[in-house]
């Protein structure tokens, strides 16, 4: 069995008063697809975040392919994040003044390195995403579905560690969520992409490796 | 920084950038034009003395004469000592002196407003050579004179005649149009200096007024180094006494009367206002762009960008909007200047400095030197401009990105 590339240990996240995520607990192998299920407002998202280094928690630790992040500043969990995390928002996040592969080389804008690279790596990952004729097109021309397409392909351009992904299906219909889920899939079988996801619906949950549930900020299993 | 990501982000939101410029390089042209329109009225101002090729004009006021009769002085101008020229080309930052002497005489038939010039001096009235419009200007050591054209055409005066005058008889070799000349010491006849200075040594009226010996004018013309002006016109004071007339640039900058011309403050402070304007609209304008895109700026730091990138991006897109808005509002000056350019200004020439008899026709009326408005923006001016551009929007870029940089990715991404 392969090591846990992601480890979150009693980990508890207070806003104030309010407790939002409660001793939580979890461990992801590289290579495995692990849902983060749970109703509305139970933590799942905010876990998601300490989980990613988008957020630091009030207690408790995360270790990301051996390097522990939870007291690294906001600059060193910027600098680990684009080495080592792709994210995969519900309302996908484009920047809506660049085209599709320059959102996709979103990440890479801040490394030294040639416009002509930058451009080469971000139409490798289109074309995977079957989006290489539309490479050009700003996000208001692109259908929700494409949309999302071009925020995995920016998730992967800098060939993460681990992906995560925040209900990637909750602003699609059936057939477009479907689409995109099997696009995960098999991005996870094929290449062997560590993701967790984050998701309210049992039946996209299901398709992963495994499924951890979470209610009123605790991890259940 | 990303130079592609500057480029789209200020041409596909072409709305906001262009409010933005728009709004930034109305205050930089306000900026421009005020001190162009100020600096031109500066200009105009030197303009009646630079004609004459001088930098400032003295004259000391004395007794109006006791009888009109003969050869007199004006009670503007009587006499200045040789010694007392003397001393003044000696005062720090004189560069030069010219004189004249300007006497009326008056005849049983006819009154003469007469001028001595020196033939050759190019600080003075002998700038006139340009403006014989009939015959030829004096040779060197003839007594012999000129007529102004006008006065000449009233009276029949022709090259080749002889015109009397206190007693002695010239010849008029040429006739003069002071009309486009500068209106300072014109006259209708013009002799040699010496032989002027001859006729008013010889007037008993003159002398009565005022002792007046050979070598000794009553006009006086000095070019002097430009930031010493006003100092060299003080030193002329302790030497020709208080009541002297002294005509400086400055002395025909507050007969303009305009705001730009009276006070360098009005326009230090209508520069400010429209800088703290131009400085207003940029911010309030990028302000609300950074706002508007705190989300994106997230994003940025959520896939990898570090505060320093953040900040530099935004600081880029600033400095370059505020470049483009400099530019631009350097061209709407340049525009507004050309259309300046066209107004005219009249610059009231003092009665004490071309004094007519006041019975003579036209004698109370004032001159006015006439002259299209020299506006034109110096590089200086124009390099200051820009530079200030993208100073505001270096500041206002590092102030803003460097606040909004701060956002945590997890405050702007978790209520999606």
């Amino acid at each position: 069995m392969s090591e846990a590339i992601l480890v979150g240990v009693d980990l508890t996240k207070t806003f104030g008063e309010l407790t939002v995520v409660r001793g939580a607990s979890i461990a992801v192998r590289e290579g495995e697809f692990v849902s983060l299920v749970g109703k509305s407002g139970c933590g799942k998202t905010t876990l998601l975040s300490i989980l990613s280094g988008l957020e630091r928690p009030t207690s408790g630790r995360v270790t990301i392919a051996g390097k522990e992040i939870s007291g690294a500043s906001e600059d060193e969990l910027a600098l680990f994040r684009r080495e080592n995390v792709g994210f995969i928002f519900q309302s996908f996040n484009l920047i809506p003044t660049l085209s599709a592969w320059e959102n996709t080389a979103l990440p890479l804008f801040p490394i030294r390195m040639t416009e002509a690279e930058r451009r080469r790596r971000a139409a490798e990952i289109l074309d995977r995403m079957e989006l290489g004729h539309r490479a050009e097109h700003l996000p208001a021309a692109l259908s929700g579905g494409e949309k999302q397409r071009v925020a995995i392909a920016r998730a992967l351009i800098n060939n993460p560690k681990i992906v995560f992904a925040d209900e990637p299906t909750g602003n699609l219909d059936t057939a477009t969520g479907d689409a995109i889920m099997a696009i995960l899939n098999r991005l996870h079988r094929e290449q062997g992409m560590t993701l967790l996801m984050v998701t309210h619906e049992p039946e996209l949950a299901k398709t992963a490796d495994r499924v951890i549930r979470m209610q009123d900020g605790e991890v259940l299993s | 920084m990303n130079l592609r990501y500057v480029f789209q982000e200020l041409t596909r939101q072409r709305r906001r950038t262009v409010m933005a410029v728009f709004g930034l390089s109305i205050g930089i042209a306000l900026l421009v034009i005020l001190n162009a329109v100020s600096l031109a009225y500066h200009e105009a101002a030197r303009a009646p003395l630079k004609e004459i090729g001088a930098d400032i004009t003295v004259q000391r006021p004395g007794n109006v004469p006791e009888e009109l009769s003969g050869a007199v002085f004006p009670c503007s101008a009587v006499t200045i000592r040789r010694d007392e020229i003397e001393r003044i080309g000696k005062v720090h930052g004189v560069r030069g002196t010219g004189t004249a002497l300007l006497l009326w005489v008056f005849e049983p038939n006819r009154a003469w407003i007469v001028l001595g010039i020196e033939r050759e001096n190019p600080i003075g009235p002998s700038i006139l050579r340009n403006f014989v419009t009939e015959g030829r200007y004096l040779a060197a050591g003839k007594p012999e004179a000129l007529v102004e054209a006008a006065y000449a055409r009233q009276f029949g005066i022709k090259p080749g005649d002889a015109v009397s005058i206190a007693g002695r008889s010239f010849p008029v070799v040429g006739l003069i149009d002071a009309s486009h000349a500068a209106k300072i010491a014109v006259a209708n006849l013009y002799l040699p200096l010496p032989e002027a200075q001859a006729i008013a040594a010889a007037s008993k009226p003159l002398q009565a007024v005022s002792p007046f010996a050979l070598g000794d004018v009553n006009l006086l013309f000095i070019r002097a180094d430009q930031e010493k002006i006003n100092s060299v016109a003080s030193a002329l004071k302790g030497i020709l006494g208080d009541k002297v007339a002294v005509a400086t640039p400055n002395s025909f900058l507050k007969l303009l009367g305009s705001f730009f011309a009276v006070s360098d403050k009005f326009t230090l402070v209508a520069s400010l206002i429209a800088v703290l304007i131009a400085v207003l609209i940029a911010f309030k304008t990028m302000a609300g762009n950074v706002a508007e895109r705190a989300r994106e700026i997230g994003v940025l730091k959520a896939v990898g960008w570090t505060h320093r990138n953040v900040t530099l991006q935004l600081l880029a897109e600033s400095v370059i909007q505020c470049f483009i808005a400099g530019i631009l509002g350097l061209l709407i000056a340049y525009a507004a200047a050309l259309a300046l350019g066209f107004m005219t200004v009249n610059i009231p020439i003092p009665w004490e400095m071309s004094p007519t008899p006041h019975f003579l026709p036209g004698g109370g009326a004032t001159l006015y030197k006439t002259l299209r408005l020299p506006v034109h923006i110096p590089a200086s001016l124009a390099l200051f401009a820009v530079l200030l551009s993208v100073v505001i929007g270096g500041l206002t870029g590092a102030l803003l990105s460097s606040h909004i940089s701060k956002i945590k990715p997890s405050e702007v991404l978790r209520h999606e």
